[in-house]
């Protein structure tokens, strides 16, 4: 059975074998002497990191019990407000900002005593899926450091693949948890649109963000998604996890689940992929689950309707940088337009820049009708579509991404060539569905390879179930611990 | 086809500044995107008229109760420029 990292270093804590500062200083101490090849974090907060763990290790001193969380070291991507501690979406024009309010996610984890290490690496205003649009350089692969990391939340998964972080905090909003963790063999869980509060995650397109867990293991993703899922009044679109605990929904039984496989997922993927989603799915087949094969044309129009709609949400959201309340200001101006002009093109990256005119364009009059409006016309359809779908599957199996990690630089230029990498993994955010991606294989460079499952809405306890199943059957198979970091 | 002056037009509307030697390639660029984008034209699929939001939410009103709000000068604290508890932009001349 793998064993999440979560509980291992909780019972060392518990038994004493290490205080909470310990091993707060192993991690502190890994990261000195791993990021500079990993670029995972832009910001390490030591001092905070050496307060809190000193708090819990008072705590257990004192005789009180200790929750699941509190003294473990954790990162949160640098989209996650956190009070006081600079939070710049990895862009220059955020240089600077320190928000004055926490996240929700990262209020209820610092109240569970969650010990924050740093914030990590992303692509500009999570606007990527190689990381390498962030502002201060791309994150590496801890399995191969000439490759990505992924992205966005490249920075996570690259501080977590290579053990200079136990857990971590991302945000998908086309692939951008599931992504990187395929990239980095590791596990990471979208959740429920609606199921992890969005207050404090700085917007790129708010119909489609969610912050879910990057982990080594599907226990320790269990973990971290019930302390982060709830309803929160503070975000508008907020609905809570139902009431569902998904830690005691792991149980080692999958005989009778429908397991359904679509098609169109596999359209364009490689060879190795394909061969190793679909030996997942007769490792699947022995252990007793039903395999549905259908199919699901309406993933057809994912990508553009994607690109269209979050584009123009971002077009939107991103208006707010004007240079007056936060961030960065040009130097030289003559009039107030002039200033929001030049700070906006100087504070910018070129991908946040093409984005924002992509969004402007497809709202603008004329063309909203022909884009925005007919985008989100086949955003219902494909809504249905998975509606009908889970009907007669409990979950989805699909291959995370048609690709494995690239070489750094190699794809940056050709902005339409990286959009299509996103294939697998937008049509999840677009109907507002849960998804996971877990290791499952290796290509011939030895480079991990990710399978997702996807479930109908707040239905994380059977894809979570679904898999650890395939990871306590298959993880000696399938994952490869890094050769970076705290080993334990 | 995406021209250099439609560029120009949107660019203006983001409040951003397209260089003059960032144009010929910036609409290189966004005349592909606009063209995958234009994709969903030719789907079969004529799509959902009245979708509106993925978990169906509507408007919950509510009292408008005061709550404690942040402190004033916690805010200005990442601005740029401010004087007597205001956000400044000082006119350049």
């Amino acid at each position: 059975m793998a064993e999440g990292i979560i509980k291992r270093l909780g019972k060392m804590l518990d038994e004493k074998e290490i205080s909470c500062t310990e091993l707060t200083e192993k991690y502190l101490s890994a990261i000195e002497s791993s990021n500079g090849d990993l670029n995972a974090y832009v910001k390490v907060t030591s001092d905070e990191a050496l307060t809190a763990a000193k708090a819990v290790d008072e705590k257990i001193a004192s005789g009180e019990s200790r929750g699941a969380l509190a003294g473990i070291p954790m990162t949160l991507k640098d989209n996650i407000s956190t009070k006081g501690i600079e939070t710049t979406c990895c862009s220059k024009i955020l240089e600077g900002y320190k928000p004055i309010y926490n996240a929700t996610v990262w209020n209820k984890l610092s109240g569970e005593g969650a010990v924050l290490l740093g914030k990590t690496n992303m692509d500009e205003f999570a606007m990527g899926s190689s990381c390498e649009t962030s502002y201060f350089g791309g994150a590496a692969n801890p399995h191969d450091i000439t490759c990505v990391a992924g992205g966005s939340s490249g920075g996570v998964a690259s501080a977590v693949g290579g053990n200079i972080a136990p857990y971590g905090l991302g945000s998908d909003t086309g692939g951008s948890i599931r992504q990187p963790a395929s990239f980095c063999g590791i596990v990471g869980l979208k959740p429920t649109y609606g199921a992890v509060s969005r207050y404090g995650l700085i917007a790129y397109a708010s119909s489609f963000d969610q912050i879910g867990p990057l982990t080594t293991t599907v226990e320790d993703a269990a973990i971290v998604y019930d302390a982060i899922s709830d309803y929160d009044p503070m975000d508008s679109t907020s609905r809570g996890n139902c009431g569902k605990n998904v830690l005691s929904s792991l149980k080692n039984d999958i005989k009778g689940m429908k397991i359904g496989v679509a098609d169109e997922y596999f359209d364009g993927v490689p060879d190795d992929i394909c061969q190793s989603v679909e030996n997942a799915v007769k490792v699947y087949e022995s252990l007793g689950a039903e395999i549905v094969r259908f199919k699901l044309p309406a993933l057809k129009s994912a990508l553009p309707v994607y690109y269209i709609l979050a584009c123009a949400e971002a077009s939107s959201n991103l208006g707010r940088y004007d240079g007056i309340r936060y961030g960065y200001r040009t130097a030289n101006y003559n009039d107030i337009n002039e200033m929001v002009c030049k700070t906006r093109s100087e504070g910018f990256g070129a991908e946040v820049k093409r984005r924002i005119l992509l969004g402007t364009y497809v709202l603008s009059a004329g063309y909203y009708d022909a884009y925005y409006k007919k985008a989100q016309n086949l955003r219902g359809s494909i809504v249905n579509a998975f509606a009908d779908a889970f009907k007669d599957c409990d979950v989805i199996l699909a291959p995370t991404v048609p690709n494995t990690a690239f070489k750094k630089g190699s794809a940056i230029s050709d902005p339409i060539q990286t959009y299509l990498t996103d294939i697998c993994t937008v049509p999840v955010n677009i109907a507002g569905l849960p998804g996971i991606s877990i290791p499952c294989g290796f290509d011939g460079s030895g480079m991990p390879i990710g399978m997702q499952l996807i479930g109908d809405k707040f239905c994380e306890d059977k894809i979570l179930n679904a898999a650890w199943v395939y990871e306590n059957t298959m993880c000696g198979e399938v994952f490869k611990p890094s050769s970076y970091g705290v080993s334990l | 086809m995406v021209t250099r002056e439609d560029i120009i037009n949107i660019a203006r509307l983001s409040k951003l500044y397209i260089a003059e030697e960032e144009l010929d390639d910036m609409t290189k660029a966004m005349d592909d995107i606009v063209k995958f984008a234009d994709t969903i034209n030719s789907a079969a699929e004529k799509g959902v008229e009245e979708f509106d939001n993925i978990n169906n939410l509507r408007n919950a009103f509510r009292e408008d109760t005061v709550v404690p709000s942040y402190d004033r000068d916690e805010i200005l604290k990442n601005a740029n420029d401010t004087g007597e508890g205001h956000f400044l932009v000082r006119k350049r001349v």
